[in-house]
C-alpha cells in the first residue's frame, strides 16, 4: 500500500496530478473489475448447481463440488475417461505443436537476426507479419481448402498416382496440427528474434575460430542466449494452442474434440453454465500449473514473457 | 561469412520453405475464389469467375456482423489504448518488487485462454446485473457491452506491451529539464512524454483494432446471441463452405498488402530523408521518381489498380463457360447412363434365366450403389437361411430400376 502511494506520488510529481489520478483509477479498474472479479465470479459459479432462474438465490442455491466431481467421475461414479482423455490429448497436442513451432522458428529467428541484411531482412519481417493480419478463421479455412477430401494436396497426390483414394487429412488431425502450428508462428519468431539479436556476432566468430562445429556453436553459444525468448514464445504458443477454439472447430476431426470445445458445448448446447465454468477453471489451472512447472524446470521467470 | 553458423545456401533454402509454408495456403485460398466450382478448390479447374464476390456481399449475416465488429473495434481502441498507457506508466514508476507483481497480473489476460476470459466476463456481469436487479434488456445482458468488457481486458495488455517497449527508450532527463525550466508536471506530460509516445500510440491503436476485430475465442461467448464479423464467419465455415469465403480472403489480403506496401514506402522515405542521403540518392534527386515513391502516390496507384480490377471483375461474365461445363457434365452423365442401360440389358438376357437367389440381385443390379439398396438388403428373410429363396424375392431379382428396387412394393414386405 505504502509503495503504491509513493509510486502515485512519484507520477504526480513528474506528470501532474491529472495523470496520476488517471493512472491510479484506470489501473485499479482494470485489475479489479476487468481481471480479478470476473475470475472470482467464475470460480464461485463453478461451485453451484444448475438451477432454473426462479431458484437462483433461493434455499437450493448452495455450494457443491458436483461439477468437478463430474469431470473426474462422470454420472455413474466410474472414472470419466472421455473428458479426462480429451484434456490430456489437448495438452499433448499443444506441447507437440509448441515443439514444432520452436523447431521452425528458431532457425528463422536466427537467420533474421544474423544472416539476413538490408532489403532481405525487411522483406522477411513484412512477410512474417502480413499473413497474420488475415483473420484467424480465414487462415484455418485456408488449411481446410488445402487438406480437404477434394483439396489441393489430395488432388495433386492422386493425379501423380501417389495414392488413389482421397486421404482424410481432417480425420487424421494433420490439418488441425498444421493449422495450429501456422496460427501462432509469429508469437514464437519475435521473442526468439529479440533474444538472439542481443547476441554479439563476435562470440559466434570466436567460437568458430576455435574450431567449434556449427551445431556446437548453436548449442553452446546461441541457444543459451535464445533461451528466455524460446521460453516466452513457447509459453504463449502453448497457452494459445491449448485455449484455441476456432481452429479445432474448423479443422478438427469429427471424432476428436479439443477441451475448449467441451467447454463450448456445456455453455451453448447443454446450457449448463456452471459445469462449463468448472471445466474452464480446470483448463485454466492445468495450463497455468503446467507452464509454471516447465518454467521451474528451465529456470525462467514470468517477468520475461512478453518482452 | 555465414559458414559455420548454418548460413548461406541452407539458410536461404530453409527461409524459402518457411515462407512457402506461410504464404502457400493463402495463395491457394486466393486462387479458389476465382474458380466457379461450388466447393473451394483448384483441381479440377472449371471457370474463371467473379460471382463469389457477389455472393459474399449478399450475405446479410456477415455484413451486419461487420458493422458490429467495426463498432466494437473502434470502442475497444478508444478504451484499451488509454488503459494500456496507464498500465505502462504505472509499471514504469513502481518499485521493482511491486512491479513484478503488477506485471504478472496485467499480463495474465493475454496468457489465459480466451474461452476462460469470455466465460468469466458473462458470468460476472450477469451476476452483477442480477444483484442490482437490472432488467434483462439492460447493458449487463447486452452482447455488445459484454464483448467490449471482455476484449478490453486482454487487448489493453497488448497496448501496454507496446507502450512499455517505447517507454524503455524514454530519457527521463527530458521531463526533468522541462520541470526545471518552469513547466508544470501536467505541461511536461502533455508536451514531452505524450509526443514522444505518439508513434507508440499509433501502433498500439492499430494492434488493438486488429486484435479486437479478429478475436474469436472470447467474443463467441460474450456476444451472446448476436454476431460479429468473426463469429459469423466461423459459423459459416463450420456449416458448409463455399468460395465466397475465399473471395473475402482476397479482399482482406489485398487491403493488407496495400497497407504494408504503403507503410514500407512511408518508413523508407522517412529513413532516407532523416539520414540525409536523399540528396545523393538517384531516386530522390529526380523529381519524377521522387513523387513516384511518395507514400501517397504509391497508395493512389495501388488503390487505382484495385479499383480497376474490381471494375473489370464486375463486368466479367462466366455464364458461357459455366454453361459449357454444365453441358459437358450432362453429356458425360448421359453417356454413363446409356452405357449402364446397355450393360444391364445384356446382363438381363444372359443372367436372368439362371439367376440363383443368393447371387442374382447383386449381379443384375445396375445401381451405382453396388446393390447396397438391393431389395434383399431390406427383406427380413435375407439373413435367415431358412427363408432364403422365398417367392417374395423372385420378382425383384431382375429389377432394372436405378434405385435397385428400393421402391419395389415387395421390398419392405416381411417374408412369410
Amino acid at each position: 500500500m505504502q509503495a503504491l502511494k509513493s509510486a502515485l506520488k512519484e507520477i504526480a510529481g513528474k506528470h501532474g496530478l491529472g495523470a496520476a489520478t488517471f493512472v491510479g483509477i484506470t489501473v485499479m479498474i482494470w485489475v479489479i473489475i476487468l481481471i480479478a472479479l470476473p475470475q472470482i465470479a467464475m470460480l464461485d459459479y463453478s461451485f453451484r448447481f444448475n438451477l432454473p432462474a426462479s431458484d437462483v438465490g433461493g434455499p437450493q442455491d448452495v455450494y457443491t463440488l458436483e461439477n468437478y466431481a463430474y469431470f473426474f467421475q462422470g454420472n455413474d461414479g466410474t472414472v470419466n475417461t472421455l473428458d479426462i482423455g480429451i484434456l490430456v490429448r489437448t495438452l499433448v497436442a499443444a506441447v507437440f505443436v509448441t515443439c514444432i513451432d520452436i523447431l521452425l522458428c528458431y532457425p528463422i529467428a536466427f537467420i533474421l537476426a544474423h544472416s539476413a541484411t538490408g532489403v532481405a531482412a525487411r522483406m522477411m519481417v513484412i512477410g512474417l507479419i502480413v499473413p497474420f493480419w488475415v483473420n484467424e478463421i480465414l487462415r484455418a479455412f485456408a488449411f481446410r481448402v488445402l487438406f480437404g477430401a477434394t483439396g489441393l494436396i489430395n488432388g495433386v497426390g492422386m493425379s501423380m498416382g501417389l495414392w488413389d483414394q482421397p486421404v482424410d487429412f481432417i480425420r487424421a488431425d494433420v490439418a488441425l496440427y498444421s493449422g495450429l502450428t501456422y496460427a501462432y508462428i509469429l508469437l514464437m519468431v519475435f521473442p526468439i528474434f529479440n533474444a538472439v539479436e542481443a547476441l554479439d556476432r563476435n562470440q559466434i566468430e570466436a567460437a568458430r575460430d576455435m574450431g567449434a562445429s556449427w551445431w556446437r556453436v548453436h548449442w553452446r553459444v546461441v541457444l543459451p542466449v535464445a533461451k528466455p525468448g524460446i521460453a516466452s514464445g513457447a509459453t504463449m504458443v502453448f497457452m494459445l494452442t491449448a485455449g484455441a477454439l476456432a481452429a479445432p472447430q474448423i479443422l478438427g476431426g469429427p471424432s476428436s474434440l479439443w477441451f475448449t470445445q467441451l467447454i463450448y458445448q456445456w455453455f451453448n448446447e447443454s446450457a449448463n453454465w456452471q459445469r462449463g465454468s468448472a471445466y474452464a477453471v480446470i483448463l485454466l489451472i492445468v495450463c497455468i500449473s503446467f507452464v509454471m512447472m516447465l518454467m521451474r524446470v528451465f529456470k525462467v521467470s514470468i517477468g520475461e514473457i512478453g518482452r | 561469412m555465414n559458414r559455420g553458423t548454418g548460413g548461406g545456401a541452407v539458410a536461404a533454402g530453409f527461409s524459402l520453405l518457411f515462407f512457402s509454408f506461410l504464404f502457400g495456403p493463402l495463395i491457394i485460398m486466393v486462387i479458389t475464389a476465382f474458380n466457379s466450382s461450388s466447393f473451394p478448390r483448384i483441381t479440377p479447374w472449371e471457370c474463371f469467375t467473379t460471382e463469389w464476390f457477389g455472393v459474399l456481399f449478399a450475405n446479410d449475416r456477415l455484413m451486419s456482423g461487420l458493422l458490429n465488429s467495426l463498432v466494437i473495434a473502434v470502442s475497444v481502441v478508444a478504451i484499451a489504448v488509454p488503459v494500456g498507457l496507464a498500465g505502462a506508466l504505472a509499471l514504469s514508476e513502481l518499485s521493482s518488487r511491486l512491479r513484478a507483481v503488477l506485471y504478472t497480473v496485467l499480463i495474465t489476460p493475454i496468457l489465459i485462454p480466451g474461452v476462460v476470459l469470455g466465460i468469466s466476463t458473462i458470468v460476472f456481469w450477469g451476476a452483477l446485473g442480477r444483484s442490482v436487479g437490472a432488467e434483462y434488456g439492460s447493458f449487463f445482458f447486452s452482447g455488445m457491452f459484454l464483448t467490449l468488457a471482455g476484449q478490453v481486458t486482454f487487448v489493453s495488455a497488448y497496448a501496454m506491451l507496446v507502450f512499455l517497449a517505447r517507454l524503455q527508450r524514454f530519457d527521463p532527463i527530458l521531463t526533468e529539464a522541462a520541470l526545471d525550466l518552469g513547466a508544470t508536471p501536467g505541461q511536461a506530460f502533455r508536451k514531452i512524454l505524450l509526443p514522444f509516445l505518439a508513434p507508440a500510440i499509433a501502433s498500439a491503436a492499430f494492434l488493438t483494432f486488429l486484435a479486437s476485430f479478429e478475436n474469436y475465442n472470447t467474443t463467441v461467448f460474450t456476444i451472446l446471441s448476436g454476431n460479429t464479423f468473426t463469429t459469423a464467419l466461423a459459423s459459416k465455415v463450420r456449416h458448409g463452405t463455399d468460395p465466397s469465403l475465399s473471395a473475402l480472403a482476397v479482399i482482406i489480403i489485398g487491403l493488407t498488402l496495400i497497407g504494408a506496401i504503403v507503410h514500407e514506402a512511408y518508413t523508407r522515405r522517412k529513413e532516407v530523408l532523416r539520414s540525409g542521403i536523399a540528396r545523393r540518392s538517384r531516386i530522390y534527386s529526380n523529381p519524377v521518381l521522387k513523387t513516384l515513391v511518395h507514400p501517397l502516390t504509391v497508395f493512389l496507384i495501388l488503390a487505382g489498380v484495385a479499383a480497376f480490377a474490381a471494375y473489370e471483375g464486375t463486368r466479367h461474365d462466366a455464364s458461357v463457360c459455366k454453361q459449357q461445363i454444365l453441358d459437358d457434365k450432362r453429356a458425360r452423365q448421359h453417356e454413363l447412363l446409356e452405357e449402364q442401360r446397355r450393360k444391364m440389358q445384356e446382363q438381363q438376357k444372359t443372367v436372368a434365366p439362371v439367376v440363383s437367389p443368393s447371387e442374382g440381385p447383386a449381379k443384375a443390379n445396375p445401381s451405382p450403389f453396388g446393390g447396397a439398396f438391393s431389395p434383399n438388403g431390406l427383406t427380413p428373410g435375407q439373413n435367415a437361411p431358412a427363408s432364403s429363396g422365398t417367392p417374395a424375392e423372385a420378382p425383384a431379382t431382375a429389377n432394372p430400376s436405378p434405385f435397385g428396387g428400393a421402391f419395389n412394393p415387395g421390398a419392405l414386405k416381411p417374408s412369410p
